[in-house]
């Protein structure tokens, strides 16, 4: 059974078409990646996925139920945890607040007491190696710090679909590489399924997917295995533009 | 409910306004300036529920006032003769506390979906809309008020009127201050807290988180207006027995409570105090020393705190006191 089914979804901002009758599924604990250029579609994919706006066409099946008209809020509590690519900690609260706000309000949040969120909060500040910043205000660290505390606060939620925008932008190749073990080790630690969005196909993609949706101008190009999409003709045609006319001189 | 520790900041509310209610009764000649300051404080404590808490500013606090002083006449000038003894008061704070729910309700459903200026735009017409309501339709005698002193004292008798609105509206104001320091803490201590701290950061970002944000901010704007409400009807109804609409809908006091938390520190449990006595103990003196300049001095003030202190004089003294033993008491 599919985690998510998106069909035929389609969403316009006046006469822009932004996301052309988008159709895929996305399994169970599966790591995939959505990778287009610039103005691709693949925010605005990301924002209907987690109700930051309705579809304007096309259905959204989620373990079954029908979440197409669902807020933002209502799909988080069935398990869609979401990344900024700015990170968008709660500036004023703690590191271990921000973490624990998605512990109370996430997935699971309805059962959880804000002590209990607290140790979660614990938790999740391990796994990202801040403890010393704990009781600091989020708004004070560093970006980088404060994407891993975005992460830590998306996992708390104990989502089951866990979508990651640009995880990875600006960073240089050796933050990079431990970005792309940690995530792997949440996907298997945790197993949610996580889909990151990314710009540029590159090394990042490679170690953090198995499967690549390729969009260009809001539709679908390509659906398949990462090492298939890498040496994709059309894929490179995207990024690239068409290899230049042999000519003979 | 959390542990009773995490309850501790109370201490100080009490000390503050324990302190306070000692001076007026025991410093003879005090207690007009002590009971104006506890109004400004309970003032700044029901506004900051909603505006500390949710970064939200409601231009239209005071008709929230207004409508609390209402439910309170209405109630002694219908009912003096029911025989129903301090259980008039009692239906007066009652009808208070609808009225201003009702008013936040309305105001809520509209308002609440804008955000940020569009917000503090549109319930600048909120107070004014509601006095030409109750001028124009006539509503509660119109522009002519309810004056209710002779019915208080029919009600209660000559004395007994006469410490009704004297000393124990006074006191309710004190009561209602307390209070909303208590609600806040509460809040503060609990999930609505956490969901109203996500909202007033970044809105968008604790929908994502799971947070309906609807729902919290309209608890939080419902909790302040019927605080309001009832200091509305303790501070204004039952201490001066008389209600005129274009008194009790003057968006000068929602601009006092502005400059009270901020003074204070928006968001902070101990703020509305502190600005509260700061502001009321320096008006009362800028009003003998330079009457008619108190707002000319008071406009560069604030211009200055949001610029160098943001965060209000409890917020600084958090930021001195994190990691002392007395990081526990001071929020």
């Amino acid at each position: 059974m599919a985690l998510l089914k998106v069909e035929n979804v389609t969403k316009r901002f006046g006469g822009l078409v932004a996301v052309d009758n988008m159709s895929f599924e996305i399994t169970h604990g599966e790591m995939m990646a959505i990778v287009g250029p610039n103005g691709a579609g693949k925010t605005t994919m990301f924002n209907l996925i987690n109700g930051v706006f309705p579809a304007d066409e096309g259905r959204m099946i989620f373990e079954d139920l029908d979440v197409t008209t669902f807020p933002a809020y209502k799909r988080a509590h069935l398990g869609i945890g979401r990344t900024f690519q700015i990170p968008r900690p709660f500036a004023s609260a703690t590191v271990r607040e921000n973490i624990a706000i998605g512990g109370m309000f996430g997935a699971a949040g309805a059962e959880i007491s804000v002590d209990r969120a607290m140790q979660l909060a614990d938790h999740y500040i391990d796994l990202i190696g801040l403890r010393e910043h704990r009781d600091k205000p989020a708004g004070g660290l560093t970006p980088t710090e404060k994407k891993l505390v975005e992460i830590a606060r998306a996992l708390a939620m104990k989502p089951k679909l866990l979508l990651m925008d640009e995880a990875m932008a600006g960073m240089n190749p050796r933050d990079i590489d431990e970005m792309v073990s940690f995530i792997k080790e949440i996907r298997d630690t945790e197993g949610i399924a996580i889909v990151s969005m990314v710009e540029h196909i590159m090394r990042a993609v490679a170690g953090l997917a198995e499967r690549v949706i390729v969009m260009h101008q809001g539709a679908l190009l390509v659906d398949e295995s990462t090492q298939e999409a890498l040496s994709d003709p059309r894929v490179i045609e995207v990024y690239l533009g068409h290899p230049p006319e042999e000519t003979h001189a | 409910m959390r542990p009773v520790k995490e309850y501790y900041p109370m201490l100080p509310v009490f000390l503050g306004y324990g302190i306070l209610l000692g001076i007026g009764i025991f410093v003879p000649g005090k207690w007009q300036l002590i009971s104006q300051l506890a109004f400004y404080c309970a003032l700044g404590q029901a506004f900051n529920l909603f505006m500390g808490m949710t970064g939200y500013v409601d231009f239209g606090y005071v008709a929230f006032l207004g409508v609390g002083t209402y439910g309170m006449a209405v109630s002694i000038f219908y009912l003096h003769d029911k025989g129903l003894g301090i259980g008039l008061i009692a239906i007066g704070l009652i009808l208070a506390a609808v009225f201003s729910t009702l008013l936040s309700l309305a105001v809520g459903a509209v308002a609440l979906r804008l955000r940020g200026a569009y917000f503090a735009i549109a319930t600048i017409g909120v107070n004014e809309g509601f006095r030409f309501l109750i001028e124009g339709a006539r509503i509660w005698n119109g522009a002519d008020g309810i004056i209710f002193s002779r019915h208080l004292r029919k009600a209660f008798g000559r004395e007994f009127a006469m410490a009704l609105s004297t000393q124990w509206a006074d006191v309710l104001v004190f009561s209602v201050a307390v209070l909303a320091a208590a609600l806040t803490l509460i809040y503060m201590r609990n999930k609505v807290g956490y969901a109203l701290t996500a909202l007033r950061e970044d809105e968008d970002a604790a929908k994502v988180m799971g947070i309906n944000v609807t729902r919290y901010k309209i608890t939080a704007f419902i909790t302040s207006a019927v605080l309001a409400g009832l200091l509305g009807a303790t501070a204004w109804a039952l201490k001066l027995t008389y209600v005129y609409p274009e008194d009790v809908f003057e968006i000068h006091y929602t601009v006092e409570a502005i400059i009270i938390v901020l003074l204070g520190g928006a968001g902070t449990l101990l703020g509305p105090i502190v600005g509260g006595l700061i502001y009321g103990i320096s008006k009362y003196y800028l009003s003998i020393v330079l009457p008619g300049f108190q707002l000319l001095i008071f406009a560069p003030i604030i211009i200055m705190i949001i610029v160098l202190f943001p965060e209000g004089t409890v917020g600084i003294l958090k930021k001195r006191v994190f990691g002392t033993p007395l990081e526990k008491y001071i929020i």
